[in-house]
């Protein structure tokens, strides 16, 4: 970035440009997100998705819809805390089960009481606002780094609460109690109930959602417009500055982490009254990733990058449960990862004839040794699927066709490893033939039969990629670094 | 109050064992955050590889080979593989971020973590594999102290995690990397003016921490026999606790954390109720941001402009 400082004040003049130049996806959202304001996008975004139960009756796709935007809404509150702020709240998962099970303590047998639902999810907002406070307040005063594995240790603490205090000695009760139904949870929530209007089905719960979704973005862009988010980026851009500028950092982070405690309560609610029961495990370490990965994706701090984020880390799988298309879709990821990241843009069908080549020599020389015992994958029925199966071989077998899945997975990690250490272009093209025909091989053997696994793996790989080669995510406002 | 003396040796026994393998995590955490100012997330899940590793040596072992030299093995070949696998993160996982942002590392940090447990739930599966430390060390080899009675498998707990301790002291306080260790730990920029060689100081500490893991990894196995590919999330946690107990960044508070935390967690586990076993860690770890957040050993951290 030497080059760029011409002079301080000329640089810090560029700086919009710089940040322009950087991030084209980002700029073309910028713009077109000014032609309206932005509640009219808003309404736009909502009519578009209100109409969704008018156009299919699947339930599922409903539910699938549902779910992106409750996860939507609640990657949102994460926003506030670690885009907005830029504290890593790692027992976020916790407050948004705080809240499911604070509604399913007032709403339902377990204790006997049935709130309106108004007041409940009032209730429940503030209730895990306060345990936000009741957290932030110790943890906040040190670094930010022990507010990572403090909220982590407590993300992990409740859910095992949750599940084991079933028999608790109080004083004064004669016999232990049941705290909170165990691993079998609490069961038999009331539905939302507002104004008469009961909640009844997957469409209801929809709508309900997709208010949810909306209020909160409404609420969330005039937060970050107001003194408190801007006093918020402040300090996440530099604590130190901040408090230069006599800003009350500490007060400020506090208030951050219990306004997100707060959303993923009021969120947790919502979620118990449509599944209608709460469990423990609704509340484990996946769904935390999923949420970093949704706002991650996205850019942090970015709001249209979180209805991106959900939409491709909520909905994407579950469309994908169909293995053709999963497969499709994964092929078409790996060649377009491969457009984007080999630079001489011919080298990637020259690469893709290579691998072919390359897995008719390895499939014609397997073969040619019948001791071995390899055959080509059995035909599944799909066209596409049946070509490359009867170009890759795997033992006869199919638990031994397991094992070198496995195997192979292994073999991939140092290879796929190994690439991206390798500078000499031609050096890299030529581990990348026997890299990627093991890629399909793994994919066939073991990664599509194992699908929810892959999912949570390729989770994982993308918060890593993202972090080192664009920390931004996809919408997300590049830092330049003052040096 | 009878009971309470009458079980107390043997719960001091079992809290050491415990906190042997808590220190041997909070090791590999509190160097690498000493060195880097990183929480490296997945520390946990190296234990747990460490576990895995030294499973299946066992595996292969067992048959033919004298116990004394399967144990040796499982250890060795654990702290390697561990070692190796730390050294790999640091290198593609941390290394480009140095220079970002704070959260940058830690957000990386949960993917490797993430990827790790479900690398292996692919490989292995989610069920818990059981190491058969009954033939390689006969259940009723022991000494009786008190009214407690310390198993030859506790025993070669405490004093393999002691001795890894002592090296590890010797390696930090009496060698040049240790030294040079030490001074990117109080300051990176002056220590890579000074002519140490950085990116080696991070390799080091992050291949002589996650070793030590590994060996805490086998360790546990031996003892509690029960191994599963979530078994390092707790683990983290609790080393960590152990690590900021101690005061993070400081090595002989890092094995005093590990044990007071053993102890106290058996403590609590026998005289007040196993409910709340996990939340004991929890517990003291805000227990000591609020009264002594630089731990028992540690000194005040000064954050640096």
């Amino acid at each position: 970035m030497s080059q760029d400082k011409i002079g301080t004040d000329q640089w810090v003049e560029q700086y919009q440009g710089r940040v322009n130049r950087r991030n084209r996806v980002a700029l073309l959202v910028d713009r077109a997100s000014k032609r309206l304001p932005v509640w009219a996008w808003l309404i736009i975004l909502a009519l578009v998705a209100a109409t969704l139960p008018l156009l299919t009756s699947n339930d599922l796709v409903i539910r699938i819809a549902g779910n992106v935007a409750l996860l939507g809404a609640l990657a949102l509150g994460l926003n506030v805390v670690v885009g907005y702020a830029g504290l890593l709240d790692l027992g976020f998962v916790a407050f948004y089960g705080i809240g499911a099970y604070a509604y399913a303590y007032l709403s339902s047998n377990f204790i006997g009481i049935h709130l309106p639902t108004g007041i409940t999810l009032i209730a429940i907002t503030v209730i895990s606002g306060l345990f936000g406070l009741l957290l932030g307040l110790p943890s906040l005063r040190l670094l930010g780094d022990y507010l990572a594995i403090v909220t982590l240790g407590f993300g992990l603490i409740f859910q095992q609460l949750m599940t084991s205090m079933t028999r608790v000695s109080i004083p004064g009760q004669p016999s232990p109690v049941n705290l909170t139904g165990g691993p079998n949870g609490i069961l038999n929530l009331d539905p939302i109930r507002i104004f008469g209007w009961t909640a009844s089905s997957v469409t209801d719960y929809y709508y309900i959602m997709l208010v949810l979704l909306v209020v909160m973005m409404l609420v969330i862009y005039h937060l970050y417009k107001s003194r408190l988010g801007r006093a918020w980026s402040a300090l996440r851009e530099d604590e130190l500055a901040a408090e230069a500028m006599g800003m009350p950092t500490r007060r400020l982070k506090v208030q951050a982490f219990a306004t997100g405690a707060a959303i993923a309560g009021l969120c947790g609610g919502l979620f118990a009254a449509w599944q209608g029961s709460v469990f423990p495990s609704n509340f484990d370490t996946n769904l935390l990733i999923n949420l970093y990965a949704i706002i991650v994706l996205g850019g942090l701090g970015s709001l249209p990058g979180v209805l991106i984020g959900s939409l491709v880390i909520v909905a994407v799988p579950d469309v994908l449960r169909n293995a053709d298309l999963a497969g499709k879709l994964f092929y078409l990821g790996a060649i377009v990862t491969l457009f984007g990241a080999l630079k001489p843009r011919w080298q990637t069908p020259l690469l893709l004839i290579a691998v072919a080549v390359f897995g008719l020599i390895v499939k014609f020389i397997i073969l040619a040794i019948p001791s071995l015992g390899w055959a080509p994958l059995p035909p599944v029925g799909s066209a596409y699927l049946d070509v490359i199966h009867s170009w890759l071989v795997a033992p006869a077998n199919p638990v031994l066709t397991g094992n070198a899945g496995n195997i192979g997975f292994a073999a991939l990690l140092i290879l796929g490893l190994g690439v991206t250490r390798i500078k000499n272009t031609w050096a890299r093209f030529v581990v990348l033939i026997p890299t990627l025909y093991l890629l399909v091989f793994v994919w066939e053997t073991r990664l599509s039969q194992e699908a929810s696994v892959t999912r949570l793996l390729f989770i994982g790989v993308l918060l890593i990629v993202l972090m080192i080669y664009r920390p931004n995510g996809l919408l997300g406002q590049k830092r330049v670094e003052i040096v | 109050m009878a009971i309470f003396f009458a079980t107390l040796p043997q719960q001091v026994i079992n809290g050491l064992t415990l906190g042997a393998v808590y220190a041997l995590i909070a090791l590999g955490y509190s160097m690498v955050y000493g060195v880097l100012r990183l929480l490296n997330f997945a520390h946990g899940d190296v234990y747990m590889v460490g576990a895995f590793i030294g499973y299946f040596v066992m595996q292969a072992l067992i048959p033919t080979s004298v116990p004394v030299i399967v144990i040796a093995l499982m250890l060795i070949a654990a702290m390697a593989g561990c070692g190796f696998l730390g050294v790999v993160i640091e290198q593609f996982a941390y290394r480009p971020l140095r220079n970002a942002p704070r959260i940058a590392p830690l957000i990386s940090a949960l993917g490797v973590s993430f990827f790790i447990e479900n690398a292996v739930q692919l490989m292995l599966t989610a069920q818990y594999r059981t190491y058969q430390t009954e033939k390689l060390i006969p259940p009723s080899l022991g000494i009786s102290i008190g009214n407690g009675r310390l198993s030859a498998t506790r025993a070669l707990v405490i004093i393999s995690a002691v001795v890894l301790m002592i090296i590890l002291q010797y390696l930090v306080r009496n060698t040049r990397l240790g030294k040079a260790m030490r001074a990117v730990a109080i300051d990176r920029e002056a220590a890579a003016m000074m002519g140490v060689n950085v990116d080696q100081v991070i390799v080091f500490t992050f291949f002589v921490g996650s070793a030590l893991a590994g060996a805490g990894g086998v360790l546990t196995g031996l003892v509690f026999t029960n191994i599963w590919n979530l078994m390092g999330f707790t683990a983290g946690l609790k080393g960590f606790t152990a690590a900021v107990l101690g005061g993070i960044g400081n090595i002989p508070g890092a094995m005093l954390g590990g044990f007071v935390l053993g102890i106290a967690e058996t403590f609590a586990v026998t005289f007040i109720s196993s409910t709340y076993k996990d939340a004991v860690a929890f517990v003291v770890l805000v227990l000591v941001l609020l009264i002594r957040p630089q731990g028992l050993l540690g000194t005040r951290i000064t954050q640096k402009v």
